[in-house]
């Protein structure tokens, strides 16, 4: 694994079986994630990104099936595979808060009821880093500062029914940074929010990541979100990702029809045009007895029939660090990628049609 | 950091202190100033509803005297009512019963009349004063219903976490049939049952409480073998229906705080399983089952009086029953009143039992 890498996920699928069928919300994922960067994944609902980030801590649901190989670099163990691990064993438990911490959509669900906040906190310093209940109630208050929970000291003894929405989203990443985490998995964590407490959390998100050299896994479908926070985007859709590139290089030239239509989708303060904001039509289909198909075949505007509901495109190139699963883009790997799979649906078809005549002999 | 030189022992102590903080004191005594209302309010209902047949008492014994063929005169009548108090007004009679009956006791109008007018060929149900008759079955009663509760529990808790966290495992299917039998067979079909097979295979239906021996010297070391022979069917009779229940809740309660947010927040965190389901989804679950502990007490007393009839057993709901049958008002509603007092302790624990559970009952509680 390379050394600058601190997390690879490779051809991650999870799968869950259902009484109808088995469902196939993520369908082979592949992303890296350098040291101190922030990845964003993107898209809407359903499509896959909250289970792709619950299945690095390990966490899905038990009925979830999780194949493919999620490695972290640890600092020093060396690379890991994750999934290799017994999701209830103490290994992965001592990765889980210590090396990956994850913070949550809700806030206001998120903590027990029964517990002071202190508690909740001070049990995650308790379980990595020291024994002595001093020193985690120190550790967490001097993080409760730090993260702007004023009168921390009094903040510790009270219980999440005492705080607002706000300061618990606060509280919550206290605890996931309280034993300082290479990686910060955060899942939607601003969508419940006010807006304006909104930005104080993304700011104070930031401001921690500039302290060390924690990376951000950031999950949300908010593109304004992503612009702000993101180094590098990783847009999803029916659990596969369809575009990856530089943050930068998506919003200015995305390639992808899903990501066009996504950009297109996002009102712009300013815009003086009198239009009715731009949709993609239909819905995210159902995970379910997928064809060999493109996942987005069916809501295209630049679908190409006869090939986008063969054949699935994959990922390539089509820049240096852009990549792009479509065969509808007009460059260079792109095409390519449509001459090979033409060729292919053309050899095949040759074969089906040779195997049909043998019959009728 | 005021204290860095805290010793993590004393931690523990100012942990303890957090525990009592002021709002749960005040929820506590808030509490128990509730109970002496409640248990006037009910003390009213219950002479309320001795008033209720048609009649006094003595009229009621009148008819009885003359229908056994004693002339009775308008005097003695009277006599009778003024040694009743029934020539005063509500509020005095009322003043009287709580005086009499529940207060002391040892004056009640049997007693009274019994020793007054030794001549009288009269019997009552039971021929002394009321708390004699409750002081003789109201030990075995709670002793047995207490008993029965706490083997409940500590059978049926295990049990229900079992299968609540492994769901639609053999072992969980298994739990549920057995819990919704259970549930469904009234207790005195499962008490006959109890005392067929224990015939059959013993070849002693194991009925009723006590031997002669037992009841001419008390229960002492040498019996005690003997004793809780007997008190294995109704044991399992009057503990199975609430057990097969209390399962059933707590399994449904930890599914449900098993799919909460916050396990998952709490696995995210690195906590084992174990601490996840006994600190977090437990605590949590057991909330309403701890708020039923006083209604649960209140059905063992008296939803298990057919089932005691059908054991023989000397406990007190057959005796209330027998009360009732005769008009025994008094009697009756001295019962009546014991068990509510113990069911209004039982729901005074309960409460603060779950304000210790769930700060926000604390909270609540606090600042009314």
């Amino acid at each position: 694994m390379d050394d600058s890498l601190i997390l690879q996920i490779k051809d991650l699928r999870v799968e869950i079986p259902m009484p109808e069928g088995t469902l196939t919300p993520v369908r082979g994922v592949n992303f890296e994630m350098r040291k101190g960067e922030t990845v964003g994944l993107v898209g809407e609902s359903g499509c896959g990104k909250s289970l792709t980030c619950k299945a690095v801590l390990g966490i899905n649901d038990k009925k979830c099936k999780v194949y493919g190989e999620i490695n972290y670099n640890h600092p020093t163990d060396g690379a890991q595979n994750l999934l290799a691990m017994n999701p209830r064993g103490k290994q992965i438990r001592s990765i889980r808060g210590k090396e990956i911490s994850m913070i949550f959509q809700e806030p206001m669900v998120a903590f027990s009821p029964l517990y002071t906040i202190g508690n909740q906190i001070s049990e995650a310093a308790l379980l990595h880093i020291t024994k002595n209940r001093q020193e985690a109630k120190e550790l967490s208050i001097a993080m409760m500062k730090k993260v702007g929970i004023a009168n921390a000291e009094k903040r510790y003894n009270q219980y999440p029914h005492e705080f607002s929405g706000g300061m618990l989203q606060r509280a919550m990443i206290t605890m996931a940074l309280v034993c300082h985490p290479k990686i910060l998995i955060a899942d939607e964590p601003t969508t419940a929010l006010d807006v304006t407490i909104q930005a104080q959390i993304l700011e104070l998100m930031k401001e921690m990541q500039k302290d060390s050299d924690m990376g951000i896994l950031f999950i949300t479908h908010d593109l304004g979100v992503v612009a702000r926070m993101c180094d590098r985007v990783n847009v999803m859709y029916l659990g596969k990702i369809v575009e990856s590139g530089p943050a930068a290089t998506i919003y200015a030239d995305p390639e992808h029809p899903y990501t066009n239509g996504l950009m297109h989708s996002v009102h712009k303060i300013g815009s003086r045009k009198k239009e009715r904001l731009f949709s993609i039509e239909g819905t995210v289909p159902l995970a379910m007895n997928l064809k060999t198909a493109c996942g987005f075949y069916e809501r295209c505007d630049h679908r190409i029939e006869g090939l986008c509901d063969q054949a699935d495109p994959e990922l390539v190139e089509v820049a240096p660090d852009h990549k792009v699963a479509c065969f509808a883009c007009d460059n260079e790997a792109c095409r390519a990628m449509r001459a090979k799979a033409e060729a292919m649906l053309k050899a095949q078809g040759q074969q089906g049609a040779s195997k049909e005549e043998k019959r009728h002999e | 950091m005021e204290n860095k030189s805290l010793s993590p022992k004393k931690s523990i102590f100012s942990s303890v202190a957090d525990f009592f903080r002021q709002d749960l004191i005040r929820y506590i005594i808030n509490r128990i100033l509730l109970f002496f209302p409640t248990i006037l309010l009910i003390s009213i209902i219950i002479f309320f509803v001795i008033q209720l047949p048609p009649g006094d008492y003595v009229s009621t014994a009148i008819a009885k005297l003359q229908q056994e063929g004693e002339e009775v005169s308008a005097e003695t009548a009277q006599e009778m009512r003024e040694s009743y108090g029934l020539d005063q007004p509500v509020i005095v009679q009322y003043g009287l019963w709580v005086k009499d009956i529940i207060w002391t006791g040892s004056n009640t109008t049997y007693y009274r009349l019994y020793n007054s007018h030794h001549n009288w060929k009269y019997s009552f149900s039971y021929q002394t004063n009321v708390w004699n008759v409750i002081g003789k079955y109201l030990p075995m009663t709670v002793t047995i219903t207490l008993f029965t509760m706490l083997l409940q529990y500590l059978i049926a808790i295990p049990v229900a976490v079992y299968s609540a966290t492994h769901q639609y495992s053999v072992g969980d299917y298994a739990i549920s049939i057995l819990t919704f039998t259970g549930s469904a067979i009234p207790g005195f079909i499962f008490a006959i049952l109890c005392m067929y097979l224990s015939f059959l295979w013993t070849g002693n239906a194991n009925v009723g409480m006590f031997t002669q021996d037992m009841l001419l010297n008390g229960i002492n070391w040498g019996n005690l073998g003997e004793f809780m022979k007997r008190m294995t069917i109704p044991f399992i009779v009057f503990g199975f229906a609430g057990t097969c229940g209390t399962i059933r809740s707590v399994r449904a309660q930890m599914l449900d705080e098993i799919s909460q947010q916050y396990t998952l927040t709490a696995r995210a965190k690195g906590v084992s399983e174990r601490k996840i389901i006994w600190k977090y989804c437990f605590r949590a679950a057991i909330n309403p089952t701890v708020t039923g502990l006083g209604t649960s007490l209140s059905h063992l007393f008296s939803g298990s009086t057919v089932t005691a009839m059908v054991l023989n057993l000397s406990i007190l709901g057959p005796v209330l029953f027998h009360a009732l049958q005769y008009q025994d008002m008094y009697l009756a509603g001295a019962i009546v009143m014991v068990q509510a007092i113990l069911v209004e302790v039982g729901v005074l624990l309960a409460d603060i039992g779950i304000a210790f559970l769930d700060p926000r009952i604390r909270y609540s509680g606090g600042s009314r």
